[in-house]
């Protein structure tokens, strides 16, 4: 606690911990892509709402719209919070965040197969989701502050330590989709703190060389998953019917799709899920190859300029900070997408923005928030 | 680390890591940008039409089959018409009516309400199915439904074609009839066929199965995943698709639907009348009778025992009869009148007769003693006439000859003509030929008259060659119609038609718009003359003791030429009473006869299998169909007769 203290301190006695004026320096391209990625997601769960010729509706829609607008505030708080103050405190976040996962592995509810959620009112928590969160911080605080030993080894693989404690509690709660999404994290944050790049190469020598054994490990549904990914038609009923499924959608959409609220193979019931982890399919066969490579090329350019506030922040924190938020959306994208295309086997990623989920969609705003809360103050350690 | 804090070096980041950065993550989004472009532009037609299988359903709407008419347009053979099915859908009626509806259901059409309750129950989780509660309800039966209507909800009709055959066993086995298109047959016919199509099965259903059958059409409707959809059919009998079974609305994709087109109707040469009088004349008995159009070729009758309703065939609920009739032996699935073909006996020497005067080993005068017994150079067995026990027919010509059917007379004539000229003049008569009568390919039988030829091929593979030589002695077997010859009872009336219609082979004819089609044969009238008073007097000369053969089939005030023929079935034992013989080893009973100076003039054959004699068992039934016949012209001969009578 100390310790703490006297890192706010330091900081100059002019700066505020909060400052609601930082929000007139908003970064207005990355604001108007993620308004241009929330308009398509929104417009896309009202297609999923809505079905087919009008015959049905359900309340995702609403729903997914508050999330939006609890997510847009939470994002402008965090924006407002000077993140250097939220580094400060990051240990204290990172340990209740280990806390309430240990909380959730004995009294979690079971969500199909997997422990994680707590039930606050009507809506369920994932506390997994901001742990993803809450670990990107950690790293930052721990990485500003070794600086350049991050060369060293051992301090290399205490950053790795942070990001596989939590990663480890997630894999006992059997979601692996989550559990793998700190490991980009771990990998892209070490890297832009100027880790040695045969160390890097090395722990991938090491990870790879240990896949063998963590197949040994894999519970039987998840090796089944494996194996569905390879030959969907060996298991018509369940996972390959929903590969092969999702995979009729996304082709049938051809160049233009088949129109917004026309998704046969959603509306019609040949494909579940389809409003959460396959969503990405409803897209792709409502607004075909190009809505689908629209939306490709935004995420890019969203997480590109994330890269770019990343670059401009000459502050340790606030970079790897950025870095670490582009890292676990840019991986949440790629996975969610692949698997729907069929070039990963199924893990359960949600896809930000699109999916329909608050406590994943609350994630995403606060990675927005804190890229922004990044760039709002990279004038203070601008050269002079 | 306070220190290192509070120089003031400035942070550098790492820009080139993050430039890296940014160029692995347009590589790696760069192949889901291709990966798309595999999947929706250069696979993408063929996930659009997996996902229309997917969405796209399609229910078929039966074509009306043509209809099936006898002579004429007032005779109905065989029409489609509707079936009602009552059916009950939980959904649209409440769970706490559904006991009294089962019961008032079960009362009024004669069913089980606790089987009718247990698939109510068994269809919970979808209501909106349609339970058929009784299949092909009587009319009295609907009536009674339509009438309690108000206090039964959930209970809809639905009306489906169904092939009906008015007339049940009578022309059963010429009609045929329908039944669901097996895999083989789809392999057989073709692209054109799928599974659940009705085709012809047999007879006219199948020969003409491209006329009668139109062109189904389907109706197509968008459905959800793992539903069925329902059909049902509206007030005007017209099928339609409103919900699925659990009650989601369906539409229908007015691109893929059809509409049915109806088969075309057909009109049969058969005189229905004439046909259920020849059926009946043959009772119990294994046998056909042919009557034909001397003229034309036109069968006005094809009758054969033992036969079929091919209503069970179409009916639903008749398994086991269906089982029955197929596995029936004798079949009652053969037309006895040709599908099977048999020795004929005397009836050939008709055809002897005309070979013989044609090509001028016997003339109008000459004669041949009968002794009984015929005897060839080197053959110690004689060949016996029939009435050797009496001392033979003394010196017949060949009118007497035909008349009595003396066999030695002919024994001479087939030695005289030989078996080619047999074999040519029987064939060119119509006996051991298709007779080219439009039934399905394959399914009539050819007979066989001998030739030298035909032994040689057939007993090609022999050790011995003197097995492939024709023999003198079989040549005498087959001048009356005995030994390796066979024929039908439908090219026996052939031949008979080609004597009382000047010399020409008729194509007998089912489909009365095929019309007729004559190969006029080189016979000369003056033969046709002598033959014709042969086979006069085989049924007019009733004087004993020499009377014809044939004197029961006359018929007052009708000019009727007939010939019997009795054709041996091996024995290995001599009965001294014929009635002791087993009815497998009796003699086969011909009688083949022409009317040629009525109006239409007729030829008719008929056959009774295991019948002992043509005399006794086969020439009364000529007698009874030709009586028939005059007396009961069918309305469109009538009438042609009327317009040639008038002036």
């Amino acid at each position: 606690m100390t310790q703490i203290a006297r890192d706010l301190n330091l900081m100059d006695s002019h700066i505020r911990i909060v400052n609601w004026r930082n929000l007139r320096h908003l970064d207005w391209i990355l604001v108007v892509l993620v308004g241009a990625l929330a308009y398509m997601g929104l417009s896309n769960m009202y297609s999923a709402s809505y079905g087919y010729e009008g015959a049905e509706s359900t309340p995702h829609f609403a729903r997914q719209a508050l999330f939006l607008g609890i997510g847009t505030v939470v994002a402008l708080i965090i924006v407002c919070i000077d993140y250097r103050f939220l580094v400060a405190l990051a240990p204290l976040i990172y340990a209740a965040a280990i806390l309430a996962l240990l909380a959730v592995l004995m009294v979690g509810l079971t969500v199909k197969g997997g422990r994680s959620w707590f039930r606050v009112g009507t809506f369920g928590l994932q506390p997994s989701e901001f742990t993803k969160l809450a670990t990107i911080f950690m790293l930052a605080w721990y990485l500003s502050r070794i600086g350049p030993r991050i060369r060293k080894f051992h301090y290399l693989f205490l950053a790795f330590a942070i990001a596989g404690v939590p990663s480890a509690l997630i894999a006992a709660q059997s979601d692996m989709g989550t559990a793998i999404t700190y490991v980009p994290v771990v990998f892209v944050m070490v890297f832009v703190a100027g880790c040695r790049k045969r160390h890097l190469a090395a722990i991938i020598l090491l990870g790879a060389s240990l896949v063998p054994l963590a197949w040994m490990q894999l519970e039987p549904y998840q090796r089944d998953r494996v194996k569905t990914f390879v030959d969907p038609t060996k298991a018509p009923d369940n996972e390959g019917y929903q590969i092969i499924q999702t995979k009729i959608a996304v082709g049938s959409g051809e160049m233009w799709g088949k129109g917004v609220g026309q998704g046969t193979q959603t509306h019609l019931r040949f494909l579940p899920e389809y409003r959460t982890d396959f969503i990405f399919s409803l897209l792709a066969e409502e607004r075909g190859f190009v809505g689908g490579v629209i939306l490709l090329a935004l995420f890019a350019g969203f997480l590109i300029r994330g890269l770019v506030l990343s670059e401009e922040c000459r502050e340790p924190a606030g970079n790897l900070l950025a870095a670490g938020c582009v890292a676990i959306l840019a991986f949440h994208v790629f996975v969610n997408v692949a698997i729907t295309i069929h070039l990963m086997p199924i893990t359960g990623l949600p896809l930000p923005f699109l999916s329909y989920g608050g406590s994943f969609y609350l994630t995403t705003m606060m990675c927005v928030g804190t890229m922004l809360s990044v760039n709002v103050r990279k004038g203070m350690f601008a050269e002079k | 680390m306070l220190v290192e804090r509070d120089k003031p070096k400035r942070y550098e980041g790492s820009p080139q890591r993050l430039r890296a950065l940014m160029i692995g993550l347009l590589a790696l989004y760069s192949i889901l940008a291709f990966r798309l472009w595999d999947l929706q532009i250069i696979h993408g037609d063929k996930y659009a039409e997996a996902s229309n299988e997917n969405r796209l359903h399609f229910e078929r709407l039966e074509a009306p089959r043509g209809i099936i008419y006898g002579r004429t347009e007032d005779v109905v053979l065989a029409d489609t018409q509707p079936a009602c099915d009552i059916m009950f859908v939980p959904a649209d009626c409440r769970e706490a009516d559904r006991e009294r509806v089962a019961r008032r259901l079960a009362q009024l059409l004669a069913i089980n309400a606790g089987d009718l309750l247990a698939r109510i129950d068994q269809y919970r989780k979808k209501p909106f199915t349609q339970l058929p509660v009784k299949q092909n309800v009587s009319k009295t039966e609907l009536a009674r439904v339509e009438e309690y209507s108000f206090e039964l909800p959930g209970v809809y009709t639905t009306v489906r074609p169904l092939r009906r055959y008015h007339y049940g066993e009578v022309a059963g086995q010429v009609l045929g009839y329908i039944g669901e298109i097996n895999q083989e047959e789809i392999e057989a016919r073709g692209q054109a066929f799928k599974m659940g199509d009705l085709i012809g099965r047999m007879g006219v259903e199948q020969m003409y199965d491209p006329i009668l059958r139109g062109r189904d059409g389907q109706l197509c409707v968008v459905i959800y995943n793992q539903s069925e959809p329902q059909l049902r059919t509206d007030e005007l009998g017209r099928p339609i698709v409103q919900t699925d079974s659990v009650g989601r609305r369906l539409h229908q994709e007015l691109e893929f639907s059809r509409d049915p087109v109806p088969g075309k109707s057909l009109t049969l040469t058969i005189d229905i009348g004439l046909q259920a009088k020849c059926e009946e004349l043959l009772g119990t008995e294994r046998g056909a009778i042919v009557v034909l159009a001397a003229d034309t070729g036109e069968v006005l009758a094809i009758a054969s025992t033992p036969r079929y309703d091919p209503g069970v065939f179409v009916r639903t609920g008749y398994g086991h009869e269906r089982k029955a009739l197929l596995e029936a032996r004798p079949s009652p699935m053969r037309n006895r009148a040709f599908q099977e073909h048999f020795a004929p006996g005397s009836i050939f020497k008709v055809a002897m007769a005309i070979g013989g005067l044609e090509e001028g080993v016997i003339s109008e005068h000459s004669s041949f003693g009968c002794d009984g017994y015929f005897y060839l150079p080197g053959v110690g067995r004689p060949w016996k006439c029939w009435r050797y026990k009496y001392g033979g027919h003394g010196h017949p010509d060949v009118v007497d000859a035909l008349a009595y059917s003396c066999d030695e007379y002919f024994y001479n004539v087939g030695i005289k003509l030989g078996i080619d000229n047999i074999n040519k003049w029987a064939e060119m008569l119509g006996l051991g030929i298709v007779t080219g009568l439009d039934v399905p390919p394959g399914s009539e039988e050819k007979g066989l008259v001998p030739s030298t030829e035909w032994k040689k091929a057939e007993f090609a593979g022999a050790a011995d060659p003197s097995e492939r030589k024709w023999y003198p002695g079989e040549t005498v077997n087959v001048s009356i119609g005995q030994g390796q010859v066979t024929v039908t009872p439908l090219q026996a009336a052939v031949m008979m038609a080609a004597v009382v219609n000047g010399g020409n082979r008729v194509r007998p004819y089912l489909n009365k718009s095929l019309g007729p089609d004559l190969t006029p044969l080189p016979i000369s009238d003056q033969t046709l003359e002598i033959v014709t008073r042969g086979l006069r007097k085989c049924v007019e000369k009733t004087e004993r003791p020499s009377a014809g053969t044939g004197i029961e089939a006359r018929v007052p005030d009708i000019v009727v030429l007939g010939k019997t023929g009795t054709a041996q079935v091996v024995r290995f034992k001599h009965y001294d009473n014929e009635m002791d013989i087993p009815y497998e080893q009796r003699d086969h009973a011909w009688f083949v006869a022409a009317v040629p100076d009525e109006d239409p003039p007729i030829a008719l054959c008929v056959f009774i299998e295991h019948g002992l004699h043509g005399s006794s068992a086969a020439a009364p039934l000529t007698k009874q169909v030709i009586e028939y016949f005059y007396s009961h012209l069918p309305a469109d001969l009538r009438l042609a007769k009327a317009a040639e009578d008038g002036p």
